[in-house]
């Protein structure tokens, strides 16, 4: 995938022919410094943003001709995401936010689920709280909950830990390690703080757009 | 619950201040349109209903070609009371006369009044003009006379600030009298007309005042005289004749049924160039002018519904503006443009249902009011308070439509943000 930003003079090369692929269940660490395009890239996966060149490819599906409506269902469908402010909607309890990708699609069924989700990420007694009168790490967590609720193929993570103290941090990125051995998901997280993840799968360096595979290793460019 | 309406009225509810505001802004419009309605409405209710009581009936019959009935009203009132629906019937005569009185013994007013001609048994029945005498009682005798309360005032010199003057510089003055204060015509004072009968003759004779007719707004007859219908066919020389018939229907009878009854009536007396109107017929010349002020009003009220959409409008679109975030967040984790369209859309509708109810419960908190205290405007005629039920859902539905619709841009303006773009909102 290539992206390219602005025009002539004003271009810029956000994400360099980078190329990749993640197996299920892996989990997988983007790392970069600022500006390097790591969250462009998570864009791009998570179809919020189109590639200038190239697509994505999710279980051998090929995303780039899906209209508008379809990207939104494969979105809600197959993708799940976490973002750095947890996003939740203020206006709704913290189960209703776990609920809202299923009741997009009119699913009923995944109320159990939700809570069993929430459960497991130490949300059991802030179900019915309104979203923004929990703490950031719980936030967190709840949004981690309302990525996996709907079963994804990959959860896409930008930044989970990064508005957060180094002890709720730490608890994040328990309970998203957790989730993905407990449930087999495929994670993608972004961050710039690599330390705090300690073991992964797999780890992935963005520098200057260009992917490498593993941690500071600017020669080894990632191929497919 | 579809989770859209759910979430616009969780968004609604925590955006209170903006909500009320858009609810205020429905609320009035119809509130301004409910108001037009019960005081404009109301009084061209009473209108119709003081000209029906008073004057015309429920059906009023003239002679098409000449100003009196030649038929006689006995046959012509006989054939009204058989038929079922009709409560009574009752012949009127119009003549102008000139009056004049004495107070103080001096004779020093003299003025020009219509003279309407009752048969005091079936007017009665018919028509409820003789509620309006305040003061004594109605025509019950060939030489008594109702006089009107303007009448009566004018004839005592009031009409002229309490002063009289003298008959130098006013034609109709009879007498140099000056009496310093003005004192109206009474019960059981003297009045004489001078009526000119059918062969172009004076007529005169004196009256005694046995009743003063008063109506507020001034549909009765308070600008004329009234008396005994034969007395007037005698000083005309029209002896059995009627300048109109007035009927009454019960109370239970229909416009419908008038309708039919005058089709019926008329079918009846083919040949005899009566006509026949209903009150809406009778009332339509009088009261067109102020149906085309009822139409106005009620236009400025819609405008003000206008407003209030745009209003709506604007408080959409700050709405939106404020929750762009969310937008990307629901458009990041799947919601499509069309939920997106649906839920903004839905908050329209809810701004709308909640104002359209609230104006309406205050309009008829409003009409309520108007009729349990009988409301009238500066001593006029008490308005004739009705729940238009059609009217007031009509005008609920409008404002809901109008709240919907102000909506669909905002709402539109709310699909076309893009997720990524949308959550760096702050």
């Amino acid at each position: 995938m290539t992206k390219i930003y602005g025009e002539a003079e004003t271009k810029v090369r956000a994400l360099d022919n980078v190329s990749f692929s993640v197996k299920k269940g892996e989990f997988v660490l983007v790392i970069g410094s600022s500006g390097s395009g790591k969250s462009t890239l998570l864009n791009m996966i998570g179809l919020l943003d189109k590639p200038t060149e190239g697509k994505v490819l999710v279980d051998g599906f090929d995303t780039s001709n899906l209209t508008d409506n379809e990207i939104s269902t494969f979105r809600n469908k197959k993708l799940g995401f976490v973002f750095q402010f947890a996003n939740l909607l203020a206006d709704l309890t913290v189960l209703e936010n776990v609920l809202l990708p299923s009741q997009i699609q009119f699913d009923s069924s995944t109320g159990d689920k939700a809570k069993e989700i929430l459960e497991k990420v130490g949300l059991k007694d802030q179900l019915f709280k309104r979203a923004n009168k929990i703490s950031g790490g719980q936030a967190q967590r709840a949004a981690i909950a309302r990525g996996l609720v709907n079963n994804p193929t990959i959860v896409l993570a930008d930044e989970p830990t990064g508005n957060l103290d180094s002890v709720t941090a730490k608890n994040v990125i328990e309970v998203m390690k957790k989730m993905a051995k407990d449930l087999g998901q495929t994670f993608i997280v972004v961050t710039h703080e690599r330390a705090q993840f300690g073991d992964v799968d797999r780890i992935i360096t963005i520098k200057d757009g260009r992917a490498f595979e593993g941690e500071h290793s600017p020669e080894l460019e990632v191929v497919a | 619950m579809d989770y859209r309406f759910h979430l616009a009225k969780r968004m609604l509810v925590n955006k209170r201040g903006s909500l009320i505001g858009a609810v205020l802004a429905v609320s009035i419009g119809i509130l301004v349109i409910n108001v037009n309605f019960v005081i404009f409405q109301g009084i061209y209710d009473a209108i119709i209903r003081d000209m029906s009581e008073y004057r015309f009936g429920d059906i009023y019959v003239y002679d098409e070609e000449k100003s009196t009935i030649e038929k006689s009203d006995t046959v012509l009132i006989n054939w009204f009371e058989r038929i079922p629906g009709v409560e009574a019937a009752t012949p009127r005569l119009e003549a102008s006369a000139t009056a004049e009185t004495r107070i103080l013994g001096q004779q020093h007013e003299k003025f020009n009044v219509p003279v309407l001609g009752v048969d005091p048994i079936s007017d009665i029945r018919t028509s409820t003009i003789h509620e309006t005498v305040g003061d004594g009682q109605y025509v019950y005798a060939r030489n008594s006379i109702v006089v009107g309360e303007s009448v009566a005032s004018d004839l005592g010199g009031c009409s002229r600030g309490g002063f009289f003057m003298s008959s130098g510089t006013d034609p109709t003055v009879t007498g140099d009298v000056d009496i310093g204060e003005c004192q109206p015509v009474r019960v059981g004072d003297s009045v004489k007309l001078t009526i000119t009968d059918q062969w172009g003759i004076d007529q005169k004779k004196r009256f005694v005042v046995t009743g003063i007719s008063g109506t507020a707004g001034g549909q009765g007859f308070d600008r004329s005289v009234i008396i005994h219908i034969d007395t007037l066919r005698d000083m005309l020389d029209r002896s059995g004749e009627s300048g109109s018939i007035m009927v009454r229907l019960q109370e239970s009878a229909s416009p419908y049924d008038a309708k039919q009854i005058k089709n019926q009536f008329l079918q009846a007396f083919p040949n005899d160039n009566l006509r026949a109107e209903t009150i809406e017929e009778s009332a339509e010349s009088t009261l067109a002018g102020f149906r085309s002020g009822i139409a106005m009003i009620n236009l400025i009220g819609y405008f003000g519904m206008g407003s209030s959409a745009f209003a709506i409008l604007t408080i959409q679109m700050m709405l939106v503006n404020s929750k762009t975030r969310e937008i990307g967040i629901m458009r990041a984790i799947g919601a499509r443009r069309k939920d997106i369209l649906i839920l903004f859309i839905m908050q329209g509708m809810i701004i709308g249902a909640m104002g359209a109810g609230a104006g309406t419960a205050l309009g008829l908190g409003y009409t309520t009011y108007a009729k349990i205290t009988n409301m009238e405007f500066g001593g006029s005629l008490a308005l004739e308070v009705n729940y238009n039920w059609q009217k007031i859902g009509e005008t609920a539905f409008i404002a809901f439509i109008l709240a919907m619709i102000a909506s669909i841009y905002p709402s539109y303006r709310a699909t076309k943000k893009q997720p990524v773009e949308a959550m760096r909102a702050v």
